[in-house]
């Protein structure tokens, strides 16, 4: 029997499901063909009461999503959180360092008065969540990968080494010796350096690897040129979330 | 199956029926014979398919027979056996046409596995037709590469060549990329740089790529792979000769033994154009690594003279393909002169150096195993594994399975992985065996200084300084490392050997001991009962030897025969068979000897507490044993089941029989014993030693054997237990050396890098299946 799957979304771009959307050719058709979509609100209309697999984007921003998102919960023997909002929290997050009347107030102006908001959150923040497929957007790749082990029966697991090691497969010149900086070192690997390899640096949109080296990391940054304030601003970006935990 | 006959010709009783034995069991008729008259008798009434003779014979030689046995009947295949083994003798043996040339003592496996090969390449009508084969000649395992020849070309020349290159194969060489030098495809001659410092990533992934399948799988009702290993033929142009290095220890690591199918179908297209390094990087320190040149591992190696280069052949194939490409010139004085000058130059250039010889690394880590300096060093670790993924030297991997979405196909990947990185050593249920940071850089810097040197015979680093350059945290260059522990291991040596060396005095003098008693125990043997005049103990150990003086004689090394539980004497029993042991047989009651020691490490008691015992004496290895089994006795309830084996050659040559005789009746201890040969006065059990063993009923999960005997015994008993399901680790034994200072100075008694006086003479079998020279 193919396993009913879902997808959800909360606060986030939309873009993790665009991307799967975006799968091509015949490994969409296998991968149709492999599961079965019960709901996936960018495709089809449709309720299922079970999912096997529930795949949820976006963070948690308001207090409605809260029962929504458990409700899920409920629902599925497999929650896997899509992408970085909901695996990490995200870029949603940045709001956090605002109060939040300020922050409704920034974006709404006088209208703030008719929305609520509460500081943004991983999912994992409210549920407990089985598995994740990180990055801003997703790795496509990876998400097959994951939907394939677990077909086969497999525990999927992420990659728990940096950025570096794929970025050194991939045979780029460092970001550091390109006279930039980058959080490579302590972003779980994975993403096979994209961003790098694109001629950019890493954002850290995959999240932390799991023992990492934040002071060595900090100090790294530093000793290349960047003010305190600039590292603090470099780790803002996707990981405030993950930094305010600690 | 065929039924075989073999002779077995041995007059070492041991010998000829333990082969007997085994082959038997093996299905063959065996047939033994003790001198070499006997055996030609046999083979001139008989008939043999294999003839297992030993060199040594009474009388006629082994090569004798084998001589008579191959103009009579050249039919039968001959297998020389020998535990004094020449050159010369196997080359005559194989001259004479024996099929191969075993040393003694051999494992019952290889011996029949010899033998089944032996039958199964005799054609049927072989035995009727006569004319034996000659011994198949060795195959040459790699083409000569010793050319060395060197030319001169000029840019054109070398223009030419890597065109010639390009038109049949991939070029892979060096361009310039954002401020730094990698290697890369490259189509023009002129995009190409050979005057570069280092590259940023190796050029070893050539080679051994970051990710490639090694089997394609179908996952289907009968699951099948299929091994792949893809090659494009390629040349890397323009590498360095500590890269070349590099590539020969991968040759190494992948060619040799457990061959790597996808390492050599890329090797083999790979052809190598290096290029010596003119402008060092400032990280690099490869002349401290004996890298910066490179004689073998290329197939031509430039050198950039600036309008011409220098080129040297390092292979058949760089022969040609420089004959075919181009034409070349023998150089002139002048240019071998200039050549030189730039390498020299090229060498004062290198800003870092190793403050020691990298010979001494291997010692030096070890003796640094658990300096602070792992522990402060690596704090700043980011485990990024950036060190390891530039490092020319690294090639571990993981392996990973990839499927496909219908779940019916698949493929086994392999992608590089290293000891650097946080999960490197997890196992299934989550136990890190490298978890913290501090273990995995020494990890890594004593693979570069000492495991892979010790493992390969090669460096494990060739100092090209890219670790350095890409560690953010800058602590990942092994000449740091290396010069940091060499530091402080003078710092320490100094104090520790000169400062505060508190001289032994009395080291090599021997302490006066008197006899006390001296007995007769066979013809040639005699038990000495001594004390020491001082009054005081020798306080040694079960299998514990000492050195015996006799002052204007010399020294000798002599097992101690008694346990340290019966009081503060020892007995020393002894074999008249040299000068000291003369001396010593001709003393008194009352005299006086010196003693030095007790030595050697002795039996393993804590390992053998609370087990089962087999003991097993073979002749006058009753001498040291007798003292673990005295100890064994007096602690009884130590240890459990107990069994002793002891043999003899013949009734006369028994000693301490009213020992032996206490020993078979004491009710919880079962003794068996043997005699080689028997006679009249003999009622007991007849047969070498390893004809007690399948007899007995042993649980070998709690069982330790203690076997001690003459050298030829060891391997056949070995067989035997085995045999019982006991393993190496089970299996303790005493060496015999020739252990002249006995505290691990002289170097007399050394087993490969072991000193028998210190960590011997007692080993288990498990610590000498590591020591080649030790059976």
């Amino acid at each position: 029997m193919r396993p009913k799957v879902a997808f959800f979304d909360f606060t986030c771009c939309e873009g993790c499901q665009l991307d799967t959307l975006n799968i091509e050719g015949q490994d969409l058709v296998d991968l149709v063909s492999a599961i079965d979509i019960v709901e996936f609100r960018e495709v089809a209309t449709g309720k299922a009461d079970r999912y096997d697999i529930a795949f949820v984007e976006g963070s948690i921003t308001r207090e409605s999503e809260i029962p929504r998102l458990k409700d899920i919960r409920e629902r599925a023997d497999i929650v896997i959180a899509l992408g970085a909002c909901a695996h990490i929290g995200g870029i949603n997050c940045l709001k956090n360092h605002l109060p939040m009347d300020e922050a409704l107030e920034i974006v709404y102006g006088d209208d703030a008065k008719y929305y609520d908001t509460i500081p943004a959150r991983p999912i994992h923040a409210v549920i407990p969540v089985d598995f994740s497929v990180p990055g801003c957007p997703i790795n496509t790749a990876e998400l097959l990968r994951i939907v394939k082990e677990l077909l086969l029966g497999k525990t999927p697991a992420l990659p728990n080494y940096p950025v570096c090691v794929e970025c050194k497969m991939a045979g780029n010149v460092c970001v550091f010796e390109r006279g930039g900086s980058c959080l490579g070192p302590v972003i779980r690997g994975g993403c096979n350096a994209v961003c790098v390899t694109a001629g950019r640096h890493c954002w850290g949109c995959r999240g932390l690897v799991d023992d990492p080296n934040l002071d060595s990391q900090k100090d790294v940054l530093t000793k290349y040129g960047l003010t305190v304030e600039q590292v603090v601003e470099k780790f803002k970006i996707y990981n405030t979330y993950t930094e305010v935990a600690q | 199956m065929r039924e075989h006959s073999v002779l077995v010709v041995d007059d070492e009783p041991i010998v000829r029926e333990s082969i007997r034995d085994w082959l038997t069991e093996a299905g063959y008729r065996v047939t033994t014979a003790e001198t070499g008259e006997e055996a030609l008798e046999l083979v001139a009434a008989r008939d043999f398919s294999v003839l297992v003779v030993d060199l040594r014979l009474p009388g006629s030689t082994g090569l004798k027979v084998l001589e008579a046995v191959k103009s009579e009947r050249p039919w039968i295949r001959t297998i020389v056996i020998t535990a004094y083994p020449s050159a010369e003798t196997a080359q005559e043996a194989r001259r004479l046409g024996a099929i191969d040339y075993m040393l003694k003592p051999f494992a019952p496996d290889d011996l029949e596995r010899l033998i089944n090969d032996t039958l199964a390449s005799i054609p049927p009508e072989a035995t009727v037709i006569g004319e034996a084969e000659a011994p198949v000649a060795a195959v040459p395992v790699a083409e000569a590469i010793e050319v060395k020849e060197t030319f001169v070309v000029d840019r054109d020349g070398l223009r030419r060549l890597f065109d010639g290159l390009a038109a049949t194969m991939q070029t892979i060489g060096v361009v310039e990329k954002q401020g730094r030098y990698v290697f890369a495809r490259v189509d023009e001659f002129d995009d190409l740089c050979l005057n570069y410092d280092v590259t940023a990533h190796p050029p070893t992934r050539y080679l051994f790529p970051a990710r490639e399948t090694v089997l394609k799988m179908d996952l289907g009702e009968s699951p099948t792979t299929e091994p792949i290993s893809e090659a494009t033929p390629q040349v890397l142009f323009g590498v360095h000769p500590y890269d070349i290095q590099a590539i020969e220890l991968l040759d190494e690591v992948f060619l040799t033994k457990h061959s790597d199918p996808n390492y050599i179908s890329r090797r083999q297209s790979t052809v190598i154009v290096g290029v010596d390094c003119l402008r060092p990087s400032p990280h690099a320190f490869a002349p401290s690594m004996g890298t910066d040149r490179a004689d073998t591992g290329f197939d031509l190696l430039l050198t950039d003279l600036g309008d011409r280069f220098m080129v040297r052949v390092g292979s058949q194939r760089g022969a040609d393909l420089l004959a075919e490409h181009t034409e070349a010139s023998a150089p002139s004085d002048k240019e071998i002169a200039t050549q030189k000058a730039l390498l020299d130059a090229a060498r004062d250039q290198y800003e870092v150096t190793l403050n020691v010889a990298r010979e001494r690394l291997p010692k030096l880590l070890e003796d640094r195993y658990h300096d602070e300096y792992w522990e402060e060093r690596s704090a700043t670790c980011l485990s990024c594994g950036s060190c390891i993924m530039v490092c020319p030297t690294c090639f571990c991997f993981d392996v990973v399975d990839e499927v496909a979405l219908d779940l019916k196909t698949g493929e086994r990947i392999r992608r590089w992985d290293g000891c650097m990185l946080t999960d490197f050593a997890v196992v299934a249920g989550g136990e890190n065996f490298r978890h913290d940071k501090a273990s995995r850089f020494r990890h890594r810097i004593f693979r570069k200084g000492k495991y892979v040197l010790e493992r390969y015979g090669m460096v494990g680093c060739v100092g090209c300084g890219r670790c350095k350059t890409a560690c953010l945290a800058d602590i990942a260059s092994p000449a740091e490392a290396f010069n940091a522990i060499a530091e402080k291991a003078k710092i320490e040596t100094a104090r520790r050997l000169i400062g505060k060396a508190s001289p032994d005095a009395g080291l090599y003098a021997p302490r006066p001991a008197k006899l006390l008693r001296v007995e007769e125990l066979a013809a040639n043997e005699k038990v000495f009962e001594l004390a020491f005049e001082d009054g005081s103990a020798l306080g040694h150990d079960p299998g514990q030897f000492v050195e015996v003086s006799i002052l204007g004689i010399g020294e000798a090394p002599i097992s101690i025969s008694s346990s340290p539980t019966r009081g503060d004497t020892f007995e020393l029993a002894v074999r008249n068979v040299g000068n000291v042991t003369r001396a010593l047989h001709n003393l008194k009651k009352g005299a006086t000897v010196g003693i030095r020691g007790p030595f050697g490490n002795g039996f393993p008691i804590e390992a053998l507490e609370w087990k089962d015992l087999l003991l097993v004496a073979g002749g006058i290895g009753l001498f040291p044993l007798r003292s673990l089994i005295q100890y064994v006795l007096d602690r009884r309830d130590r240890f459990g089941r107990v069994t002793i084996l002891c043999g003899t050659r013949s009734p006369q040559e028994r000693m301490f029989e009213a020992e032996l005789a206490e020993w078979a009746a004491i009710e919880n201890v079962e003794y068996h014993e043997t005699v080689d040969r028997g006679d009249d006065t003999w009622k007991g059990h007849v047969g070498v030693i390893t004809t007690l063993i399948p007899e007995l009923e042993i649980s070998p999960a709690k069982t330790m054997s203690v076997v001690v005997g003459p050298p030829i015994m060891y391997r056949f008993v070995i067989g035997e237990l085995k045999k019982k399901g006991l393993a190496d680790e089970q299996i303790v034994m005493s060496l015999e050396r020739r252990m002249k200072c006995g505290v691990g100075k002289c170097g007399h008694c050394q087993i490969n890098g072991v000193y028998a006086c210190q960590e011997g003479p007692v080993f288990t079998l498990a610590e000498l299946r590591s020591l080649r020279e030790a059976v």
